[in-house]
């Protein structure tokens, strides 16, 4: 039973009579008088405060005494005081969403100072506001129960850490490793700045602890390939390949490795020490079992030997394993995936990969633990340069590929360890240290640095230019520049610190997921700084490596952080789905699949369903952008809050009043860009009163449709304002446009008509400009032709009526 | 190397208009990138030779020491090998910057520390435009000054030295098609007209 509008409005003076922020330069008594004129709006007061108490109780009484059953505040932004007129409604008994804000302060009257001229737009704007209302309709916030398990992605200190707080939290935690053993980079590491702590002594406890713990289950040699599912309920599929070792069984005697006839280069050693084809990469390693490696394990390449299989005295080898997939349900997700050292071979100068003295800072790590030799002659160096800032910091390079833009963070830090621990081995030992910018940022840091200036490790400040074999030693070619001359040094080994890149899975991972990755390749954070942790996609975290390179201390912090956020997550027990999100009619989809391709949030799903292929859309991962409404050919599509009649009732809305030339609608992005708008209120600035602002989810919910009303209701230009951050930037949003202008000139409206830009919120005043330019082009053009306009109207009501 | 000139920089040796003079030219727009990294110092097989380091030459566009750049040896003695530019992690021309500032300081007529360089430049450009192809003896008679008996003598050793081992080609090359060439050059000198 459809409802009669009842709307009450209420008018904001924002301050004391003429003095108020919007009384004074809005006539807010005629506004008063024109909403009331307005068919179906019973109550319209004005009040100096309406978000204070007695204001509040004015819209209380409205809703119970005069049974209005749509509320129309004229005041401030609704990025003010919209939740608090939302809890006043709903404490009155109304749905929160029958509520409409007119922003008649921040798009209004900070914006102009003509009296007369900011009445007639307030008006206008409460009269927008009400047509809106009349439209709402009641939305009901679902929650759905999540399930209490988190999985954990990579077993890298990151992983390992936020797993033991996670399963200590009393969660049930999924580890998934793809190699034979958890511990990744760290386990690599001797020594660790700057209090040269042993990394396996402080690393290999928290794995054995990981491994006895009753609510971790760890998955070796596992990888993710399928996620499907919604925050609070994802359903991953993790492939699970062969160990060829029963892990129950072995016993790591080692007895197997001994005999294995097969000799490979080790992974764990960065290729300077062998293992054989059956193996645990380290000693420590967690799950405590051997594995064999089908690439170069004799029996799966020549069909021979099983020798290992004869000595093993607990019977755990089983050549017989096969690839397994097994399902797991969970709650939230915590993407830990590292980090790779990237391959300085790209930068040719330093010869990398042409002499075996030249290594990077992991193989020398190595050469560290396994006590200190020179690679090619087994002799102990005497003379080591360390170069910093191999491939980072390059925005060109020779090699497509082997370079990054940012700073490896660790570098710095772990080419003066590596000094300081090689000093202590060889007890004449002459480090060099060829640094571009040393970057001591951390606790500590910066005193370690100042010990080893005083300590004999020579520092030059200067990125080496080329490293050449020359007389058995290897000649260092730099430049002092703090000196301002080159220089020359013979070495008996050159350390590469190379930049890090992200695992090269994480891309493919994050596809997977849902979530983005930045320009660098890492997972891209919610927020840079607010909310580092969190990715764009809710139920989904990521910490350590996965987010940029970092130092292990930094690591662990962000491990604590993404334990507490998934700890919020799962153990309210429930999430709640905000109500403003894409529905689809069933009896109008005909499965055309154009919504499922467009949606950033891939939260439309395909079911298979006995006719035909059905559309779903998962209202939990649902952003509400609305880019698929336009995109929908039989208008099967609508977007709760934002639907087809509420925002045509808007667009027509600017025709009620035909008081300046040229008009422009402006379709702002309800988030950063609205925000933009009213910081642009805030500091005063003026732009036309030609610009109508109608705030949207995105400027993708805006098809062709909503730009032929917008023509068609009295208006001479569209502006797009889209928030730099939001799902539609780029190259998305130039094809979007584009594809609108071309329909526009399909109909005979100039594509200069229509323009876009983006922004940030402090970047109001290049919105401000792109309006000011705007208002002049549209004014150069003249107004849209009448008879063009007659032609869109006819167009539309053959629509309407069809 | 000879200690640098300017001891004390003064605001009266910025121009505050040079960096971006240089900025407008080819090579000049990414030279705030730089991030004095000295990759192109150490790189450089003539630094010996320079009074001031690429690194620095770049450092002092940044502050707008136009007259020590311009009367500086080191925009002369660039060899343009680009051995800087191919190692240069910002991705900086320096050849084409020195360049840049090679014309700037023939446009403003600053005195070159290397008297003999644009003598250089200039018959070579001739030559080229000449033939369509460097003739060597011709340059050497150009640029040879005619006072100097050592210098002469130091040329003509060279230049029997490079004819025994058949470098140097006594008569002036012939270059086919020579309409192509010459629409290069047109097609230059109109760009640098612009």
């Amino acid at each position: 039973m459809k409802q009669e509008p009842k709307i009450g409005v209420y008018i904001c003076r924002c301050g004391c009579d003429v003095e108020g922020n919007i009384s004074a330069t809005v006539d807010v008594e005629k506004v008063k008088e024109a909403a009331f004129s307005i068919n179906g709006v019973k109550i319209a007061e004005v009040y100096e405060y309406v978000c204070s108490n007695p204001g509040q109780q004015m819209i209380s009484n409205g809703i119970k005494e005069h049974g209005l059953n749509r509320i129309v505040v004229a005041a401030c932004s609704p990025r003010m005081h919209l939740e608090t007129f939302k809890r006043n409604v709903a404490q009155a008994g109304l749905n929160p969403y029958l509520l409409e804000i007119a922003n008649i302060r921040e798009q209004c009257s900070w914006i102009h100072d003509d009296k007369k001229i900011a009445t007639v737009k307030a008006v206008d704007l409460v009269g927008r506001a009400v047509e809106r209302a009349r439209n709402l309709k009641p939305l009901k916030e679902k929650t759905v129960q999540v399930n209490r398990e988190a999985l954990v992605i990579g077993g890298g200190i990151a992983g390992i850490n936020a797993s033991v707080e996670l399963a200590d939290k009393g969660y049930q935690v999924y580890l998934v490793e793809k190699s034979s053993s958890i511990g990744g980079h760290m386990a690599q590491l001797g020594k660790t700045f700057p209090t040269l702590d042993c990394s396996s002594c402080i690393l290999t406890p928290k794995m054995v602890y990981v491994a006895q713990h009753p609510l971790i289950k760890i998955f070796s040699l596992s990888e993710i390939t399928k996620v499907e599912g919604s925050p609070g309920n994802f359903k991953i599929t993790i492939r699970k390949r062969p160990r060829f070792v029963d892990v129950s069984k072995c016993t790591a005697c080692g007895e197997c490795a001994k005999k294995c006839p097969v000799t490979v280069k080790s992974e764990f050693e960065v290729g300077l020490g062998q293992r054989k084809a059956i193996y645990q990469p380290f000693r420590q390693a967690v799950p405590s079992a051997y594995s064999i490696d089908k690439e170069h394990c004799l029996y799966f390449t020549k069909g021979v030997c099983k020798v290992c299989q004869k000595f093993c005295k607990a019977d755990a080898i089983d050549f017989m394993q096969q690839e397994e997939t097994q399902e797991l349900n969970v709650g939230a997700i915590v993407v830990s995936s590292g980090y790779e050292t990237l391959d300085p071979s790209g930068v040719k100068q330093y010869s990398y990969g042409l002499h075996p003295d030249i290594v990077t800072h992991l193989q020398f790590e190595r050469l560290l633990v396994q006590g200190l030799h020179r690679p090619s002659n087994n002799e102990q160096p005497k003379k080591i340069a360390f170069i910093l800032c191999v491939g980072s910091r390059m925005v060109e390079n020779v090699n497509e590929n082997d370079y990054c833009e940012y700073c490896c963070n660790i570098g710095c830090m772990n080419a003066i360890k590596e000094a300081y621990v090689f000093q202590k081995e060889v007890p004449d030992a002459e480090p060099w240290v060829f640094y571009t910018d040393i970057r001591a940022h951390g606790k500590g840091y910066e005193e370690f640095y100042a010990r080893l200036r005083n300590h004999g490790v020579r520092f030059v400040r200067g990125r080496a230019a080329e490293v050449v074999p020359h007389n058995g030693h290897l000649r260092v070619r730099a430049a002092d520049t703090l000196l301002g001359m080159p220089m020359e040094e013979d070495f008996d080994m050159v350390v590469l610190s190379a930049g890090l890149v992200p695992s090269p899975g994480t891309e493919n991972l994050s596809r997977m997921l849902g979530i983005h990755t930045g320009s660098d390749g890492f997972i891209l954070e919610r927020h840079h700084k607010l909310r580092p942790v969190d990715t764009q996609r809710e139920g989904v975290y990521a910490c350590g490596c996965a987010l940029g390179p970092k130092d292990i201390r930094e690591t662990i912090t962000e491990s604590m952080a993404v334990a507490s956020q998934v700890a919020t997550f799962l153990g309210k027990g429930e999430v709640s789905v905000p109500p403003e999100v894409a529905v689809i009619d069933d009896e109008k989809c005909n499965g055309c699949e154009e919504c499922l391709k467009i949606c950033p949030a891939r939260a439309i799903e395909k079911v298979p369903s006995t006719f035909r292929t059905r559309m779903e859309i998962n209202p939990m991962s649902c952003t509400g952008c609305g880019i698929c409404v336009p995109v929908c050919r039989t208008e099967a599509i609508d977007l709760n809050h934002c639907t087809e009649d509420q925002l045509m009732s808007q667009i027509r809305g600017v025709e009620l009043k035909e008081d300046v030339s040229p008009k422009i609608i402006a379709f702002i992005e309800k988030n950063t860009a609205y925000a933009s708008a009213d910081l642009a209120g805030q500091t005063r600035a003026h732009y036309g009163t030609n610009i109508r602002i109608i705030s949207v989810p995105s400027t993708g919910r805006i098809g062709f449709r909503h730009l032929l009303q917008a023509f068609a209701s009295g208006s001479d230009g569209v502006v797009f304002v889209e928030g730099e951050d939001s799902v539609l930037t780029g190259e998305k949003l130039r094809e979007h446009v584009g594809r609108l202008k071309k329909d526009m000139q399909a109909v005979g409206i100039e594509s200069l008509r229509l323009v876009s830009t983006t922004t940030t919120i402090p970047q109001y005043p290049k919105m401000v400009d792109t309006f000011e330019v705007f208002i002049n082009r549209i004014s150069k053009i003249g107004p849209l032709s009448p008879k063009v306009r007659e032609e869109i109207k006819k167009k539309l009501k053959w629509g309407e009526s069809k | 190397m000879k200690p640098s000139r300017c001891h004390v920089i003064t605001s009266q040796m910025l121009d505050k208009t040079f960096l971006a003079d240089i900025m407008k030219m080819r090579g000049g727009q990414n030279i705030l990138d730089c991030i004095q990294c000295g990759v192109c110092a150490g790189s450089c097989h003539a630094a010996w030779a320079m009074d001031f380091t690429p690194m620095q030459i770049i450092r002092m566009i940044h502050l707008g020491m136009k007259e020590t750049i311009l009367s500086s040896a080191t925009i002369w003695i660039c060899a343009s090998c680009y051995t800087c530019t191919t190692r240069c992690p910002r991705g900086i021309d320096i050849p084409l910057i020195m360049s840049a500032l090679k014309h700037t300081a023939i446009k403003e007529k600053f005195p070159a520390k290397i008297e003999i360089k644009p003598k250089f430049h200039q018959s070579f450009a001739e030559i080229v435009l000449k033939y369509g192809r460097i003739h060597e003896p011709e340059l050497f008679l150009k640029i040879t000054r005619k006072n100097n008996l050592h210098e002469i003598m130091q040329n003509a050793k060279l230049g029997l030295t490079l004819l025994r081992k058949g470098k140097l080609k006594l008569k002036a090359p012939k270059v086919n098609k020579k309409t192509q060439w010459s629409a290069i050059f047109e097609k230059v000198s109109k760009e640098a007209a612009a």
